[in-house]
């Protein structure tokens, strides 16, 4: 307790002389020190006009942070900010030892301990998220987001897609006649929903990809480089199996997530970044991958349908990428290694049942659709 | 990083002028100081780097209370679970935010491709507004003879102000930055308060510029020729620092400095050249590291970094992993020495404190803020003070 009280004559001999503040104003008091039942503080000034005493119970008085050689101490009871400063060795020695909660406050080793613990256990609990929760939750997501969401998601990278390539789709009409056959064969086996769209665009890269709400998009250069339209068919499935397991969205809830909770875990310790980035390519490349091999068994499948072979797919994503081992870490690879695809293709090849899917009229005509210029 | 390094400033004792004016003491023992962060740092890595926030406060309160003005050490009040706290709270206010950050990205991006990148912006406004509101947090923890700092103003305020600045100085290429450095700097010192005395600040944008005008057009020279950048970098510190102590009142009481020109050279250098060192053991580890796989496992050189031997990389893989983790706690390390504890220990010494009567019996008043701003500030990676 901290109150003041008028006790005349209770000490008269000299205390241990030490500065006070007393939490309310700057004041800088001189004040004598004097231990009894409790600690006693009287301002110099005023012991000889009768002696007002603040009191300290011992187990109510706590250290706070001071220079080597002071010894600074408030109270419970006192206003928060009080302050006792004591500089002389001994006498401090002495105050301390009867201070039995005087360290109470401060973070022990058992505290840091309990940090440590607690982190590690928030650490566990995000990496399996990581693992286990955020792809679960990407899966049974991404069926659930509604289509006019999914659409204007493929709308928005729609433009910047054609921000990129800077022109419009290719419009020979033959050509798009027999792109719109292809695709809509395809689609019909896929038993995908009418509302998608696919279109050709001028490119020298030579590439093809899904957008999510439906949209299928060729690089013309892939075109001039296919020998068959089963090579271009099959490419075709394997971007409508993206459509089919809806693997943008489910892409985006799964990389959004991870990098969210990578972020987290990490926090900020310096040169962080680096670390986020690595882990993050490494999960994600590993999700990646499984998607690819997924949409690339709905490619397989849908070619049987139509008594085709999935084989001339990826030997024609061979003819673009050669052989892959060999350069990079592989655990970093967004895509299984085309001379793995290739020989699972080969092991699916089986011989055409079905009636070409383009006759060589408009397999000309669709090798055309972005004019005869090349790029 | 420096987000530390504002000095405590107050009165001293009720004494008739003229006194000499009084000087600001730094005491701190450099060896104490390396081990706490040396420890710290360890403890960042084991607990994925949670551990910040109980370090953080552990070099406030070391800093704090080894700094004496007229002979009365200051204090520390803030504590690491309030940082703690603070930070989940931005956290939760963040998270929606970043969500609905990216849903009108979406809208905007449907409109016209990467439209939405002036949103970014938008980013900059809510760290000017963190960077205010951890000022006052850090303020209204910092203790002096029983009586606590404490701050008025409005963060989205402040957050205006910068961004009308921040405008101005990029239309400017930079010469525009004094002046903003002094507008921010009024407001944020006149809502400053020890006690019942009200803050100031009387540095002015032209005295400034007239300082450091020749840095500005070095700059392109500097990004050319490497060596110069540290040089002008620590320049342009020191002359802040120097302009920005100089215009500090609190009350009647002033601040003024004599730090040289070229106080930071030192640092700065010392900084450079622990980067060096430590690349270079980090190139020779990792040198080393792949020697060792190749011998030990007879994979080819080419083969270690190549994918056909996923498994085989993985020893590689823990290895360099091993020697980033070592390479950024020393970096943390010796960071928070030079720029933290040294620079703090080089300003103070040349800070001299006037006219301490003016504040001989300060009234105690203000109230605690919390730590969300602190929080918001370590959610958006921004640092000021």
């Amino acid at each position: 307790m901290s109150d003041v009280t008028a006790e005349p004559g209770v000490e008269t001999k000299p205390g241990q002389p030490a500065i006070f503040f007393d939490g309310l104003s700057s004041r800088r008091r001189q004040v004598m020190l004097t231990l009894g039942d409790a600690l006693d503080i009287a301002e110099l000034s005023d012991m000889q006009a009768g002696t007002p005493v603040v009191h300290w119970d011992y187990d109510e008085i706590r250290r706070a942070d001071s220079p080597a050689g002071i010894l600074r101490l408030t109270a419970t009871s006192a206003p928060p900010l009080a302050r006792l400063e004591i500089r002389d060795a001994a006498f401090s020695a002495d105050l301390v030892a009867r201070c039995v909660r005087l360290d109470e406050h401060q973070t022990t080793s058992r505290g840091v301990a309990k940090i440590v613990g607690w982190s590690v256990a928030a650490a566990v609990s995000i990496v399996c998220v990581v693992l286990f929760g955020v792809p679960l939750a990407a899966d049974r997501l991404a069926p659930l987001v509604p289509k006019p969401i999914e659409r204007r998601l493929g709308d928005a990278s729609e433009v910047q897609v054609k921000t990129i390539f800077g022109r419009e789709s290719c419009s020979d009409p033959a050509g798009q006649a027999a792109f719109a056959k292809l695709v809509n064969r395809l689609r019909d086996a896929a038993g995908l929903d009418d509302d998608m769209t696919a279109g050709v665009l001028p490119s020298s890269v030579p590439n093809a990809f899904a957008l999510p709400g439906g949209k299928v998009f060729v690089l013309n250069a892939l075109l001039d480089k296919a020998d068959s339209p089963d090579e271009i068919a099959g490419i075709l499935a394997h971007e409508l199996g993206h459509l089919k397991h809806h693997d943008n969205m489910r892409g985006l809830i799964y990389n959004g997530g991870t990098s969210f909770l990578i972020g987290l875990l990490f926090g900020d310790v310096t040169g962080s970044s680096a670390v986020i980035f690595a882990s993050r390519s490494l999960v994600e490349a590993s999700y990646s991958r499984e998607a690819e091999t997924n949409a690339d068994t709905f490619a397989i499948d849908i070619m049987h349908k139509l008594g085709r072979s999935p084989k001339p797919a990826a030997e024609l994503m061979f003819r673009i990428t050669g052989k892959e081992g060999g350069s990079g870490f592989t655990i970093l690879a967004s895509h299984p290694l085309t001379e793995d695809r290739l020989a699972r293709m080969t092991k699916e090849d089986r011989p055409a049942s079905g009636p070409p899917l383009l006759t060589d009229k408009e397999w000309q005509a669709l090798k055309g659709i972005c004019g005869s210029g090349k790029i | 990083m420096n987000d530390m390094q504002w000095t405590p400033v107050g009165p001293s004792e009720a004494v008739p002028p003229p006194l000499p004016p009084s000087r600001v003491d730094f005491t701190g023992n450099r060896t104490e100081f390396r081990k706490m962060v040396t420890k710290g740092a360890m403890l960042e890595l084991v607990t994925f780097g949670f551990y910040r926030f109980w370090l953080v406060t552990d070099i406030r309160r070391h800093l704090w209370s080894n700094t004496a003005i007229d002979g009365d050490a200051a204090e520390y009040t803030g504590r690491a679970k309030e940082l703690l706290v603070g930070f989940l709270f931005a956290l939760a206010i963040l998270v929606p935010i970043y969500l609905g950050y990216f849903l009108v990205g979406i809208e905007f991006e449907r409109w016209q491709g990467f439209a939405s990148t002036p949103l970014f912006i938008s980013f900059y406004a809510f760290g000017q507004f963190a960077i205010f509101r951890a000022r006052r947090y850090r303020l209204t923890r910092t203790v002096w003879r029983g009586v606590r700092f404490w701050m008025d103003g409005s963060g989205w305020a402040y957050s205006f102000r910068a961004m009308l600045w921040g405008l101005l100085v990029f239309l400017t290429l930079g010469l525009a930055l004094p002046w903003r450095e002094a507008s921010l700097e009024r407001y944020k010192m006149r809502h400053t308060y020890f006690g019942d005395l009200q803050g100031g600040f009387e540095g002015d944008g032209w005295t400034f510029f007239k300082r450091g005008w020749w840095l500005w057009l070095l700059t392109p020279i500097a990004v050319i020729i490497f060596p110069l950048a540290p040089f002008l970098y620590a320049e342009f510190k020191a002359r802040e620092w120097r302009w920005w102590l100089n215009g500090i009142r609190i009350g009647g009481v002033s601040l003024s400095s004599d730090l040289p020109h070229n106080a930071f050279y030192g640092l700065y250098w010392k900084m450079v050249g622990w980067w060096l060192l430590l690349s270079t053991l980090f190139g020779l580890y990792i040198g080393g590291a792949t020697l060792l796989v190749v011998k030990l496992s007879g994979v080819p050189a080419e083969q270690v970094f190549g994918p056909d031997h996923a498994a085989k990389s993985i020893p590689m893989l823990v290895m360099m992993v091993i020697g980033y983790f070592a390479l950024a706690l020393a970096i943390n390390i010796i960071m928070r020495v030079y720029l933290q504890r040294d620079l703090w220990a080089k300003v103070l010494e040349t800070v001299t404190v006037h006219d301490i009567g003016a504040a001989a019996d300060v009234r105690a008043s203000g109230e605690l803020a919390s730590a969300l701003g602190e929080g918001f500030a370590d959610g958006l990676d921004v640092a000021g003070f």
